[in-house]
């Protein structure tokens, strides 16, 4: 069991996304960015290298800067959204990162540098960021 | 033996024998000199994997990295290899690197091979359902337009790429990928739109199709329409796809489609902004063109079949169409708008709302 959020559940839910091939193929495939994911006031930092998630660690408010984008939304959200995977082994429509970003008023995906070439990372590497967390339907999370 | 068949036969098989012959005559075989083989311009180059493997940017080491700010031959001379004296000259329009240029070309090349998939066997066809009547004709609709948009794509880069110098080889081997993550489209949106139960619909209007494809200007202007501005707004349709989507298949497709249009708005503003800081005066070009395509925009955007379709969609059906699923569309079109306007200020290029059309300027308000 692991609770959400620390680095011991991304770490668990690397550990199943980077062992899982399939995640691989069907609009997956390399990923190269650093991405930043805002859980309340926790901050943790990603690491997408190649086929894997190579990092997940603790982060600090600054870090934010650095990263190509960040995922930024209330505790309450996160958990919904990670119930929703659980529930159905995968998001729903109604959960996507897609359509989180488009139903928040200042959407979930963000950055502080406003470069938009690194912002645009989110959409390009998408599929991939939605297969890591759906990876989390197979981590026994607690909160 | 042999001379003697080659005799016997030699009015009628005169042809047939010339194999023979040069059998025959093995002896007489023009020495191999092999002097090509002591020319190349940069000799004994070791360009060695990365942690992701050999890409294509790795290759620009030396003089194989050395582009141009203008690309002088008119052949399809690789960069870095030797001339051939005499090769006629191809007629290359564009040469200029500003008018093409972007320096995630080789990455963006890269990323669009290696995440790939295929409609026939990724997207998960056994999960498209019968749907009501009027949802299926409106998806079908919706789908009708996007082949259409996907065309134009294939048909807009494929034009313009036989223009460009082959020293650019970055842009023209992404532009491959784009041309085919287009043709990609293509083939997923037609086959949701023939798998159940359906057809597809009535032909857009096709004015920005044909603003896009006759945008004459240069390479830079093609881009400025077909990616600045139907590009952010086919994100954006695909955006609002997804999340209404009615199945995992078509979740599957938008979701893909998405990020192969994404790559596409990357190569899109690199190369703009290159451009610009290459010659400040573009800005000013850019405005003037998104100010006459602004208005070409607006009147395909007041055609009612494809509102009307996408408020059906959104809504689930004919029932709340007018009213939830309008609200919906309307938030779209703000959506589109905000992030536009924002691309082009972006890249430095103001856009008055005192300057855009009625219907633009009014989601822009509301954005």
């Amino acid at each position: 069991m692991a609770k959400f959020p620390s680095v011991v559940w991304f770490d668990a839910v690397r550990k199943v996304f980077n062992g899982d091939e399939s995640y691989q193929g069907a609009g997956g495939g390399q990923c190269n960015c650093v991405a930043g994911m805002k859980v309340g006031n926790k901050i943790f930092i990603l690491t997408f290298e190649g086929l894997e998630c190579i990092d997940a660690r603790d982060g600090k408010d600054k870090d934010l800067e650095e990263v190509d984008f960040y995922l930024d939304m209330p505790i309450a959200d996160w958990r919904a959204m990670l119930k929703n995977i659980a529930e159905n082994n995968r998001a729903t429509r109604d959960c996507t990162l897609n359509t989180l970003d488009l139903d928040r008023e200042d959407g979930l995906s963000t950055s502080r540098h406003g470069d938009q070439y690194r912002e645009d990372l989110f959409f390009r590497y998408n599929q991939t960021f939605q297969f890591f967390f759906d990876a989390s339907a197979r981590v026994k999370t607690s909160y | 033996m042999v001379k003697t068949a080659a005799k016997t036969d030699s009015k009628t098989k005169s042809k047939k024998t010339t194999a023979r012959d040069t059998v025959a005559s093995a002896a007489e075989v023009p020495k191999p000199g092999y002097h090509w083989m002591n020319r190349s311009n940069q000799w004994d180059t070791r360009v060695k994997p990365g942690k992701h493997g050999l890409r294509l940017g790795d290759l620009n080491v030396g003089i194989y990295g050395e582009i141009p700010e203008q690309w002088q031959d008119q052949t399809r001379n690789p960069r870095g290899a030797i001339p051939r004296k005499g090769v006629p000259p191809l007629g290359y329009s564009i040469r200029d690197k500003a008018d093409v240029w972007a320096d995630s070309a080789a990455d963006l090349y890269e990323e669009a091979i290696q995440r790939k998939w295929a409609p026939a066997t990724d997207v998960p066809w056994g999960t498209v359902k019968p749907l009501s009547e009027p949802l299926e004709r409106a998806i079908c609709q919706v789908l009708t337009e996007l082949c259409q948009y996907a065309n134009c794509d294939v048909e807009t880069i494929s034009q313009w790429q036989h223009q460009m110098s082959y020293g650019y080889h970055e842009v023209k081997q992404y532009l491959a990928t784009a041309s085919f993550d287009a043709a990609r489209m293509h083939e997923a949106f037609r086959k949701r739109a023939l798998c159940n139960g359906g057809g597809l619909g009535l032909e857009g209007p096709g004015e920005v199709n044909r603003m896009i494809l006759e945008s004459r200007g240069g390479w830079s202007e093609a881009v400025t329409y077909l990616m600045l501005m139907r590009g952010t707004f086919t994100m954006t349709l695909l955006r609002y796809l997804e999340k209404f989507a009615y199945n995992d298949a078509e979740q599957s497709i938008y979701a893909n489609a998405l990020q192969a249009k994404a790559r596409q708005m990357t190569y899109a503003l690199e190369h703009l902004q290159y451009s610009i800081a290459h010659d400040e005066e573009r800005k000013a070009i850019m405005a003037t063109l998104l100010f006459i395509g602004d208005r070409i925009w607006e009147r395909e955007m007041a055609d009612h079949v494809l509102r009307e379709a996408l408020c059906i969609v959104f809504a689930g059906g004919l029932e709340k169409a007018p009213d939830q699923g309008y609200a919906i569309y309307q938030k779209m079109q703000r959506d589109f708008m905000r992030d536009y306007v924002g691309t082009c200020e972006w890249l430095g290029i103001k856009r008055d709302p005192a300057m855009l059309p009625e219907a633009m300027a009014d989601y822009l308000e509301a954005s």
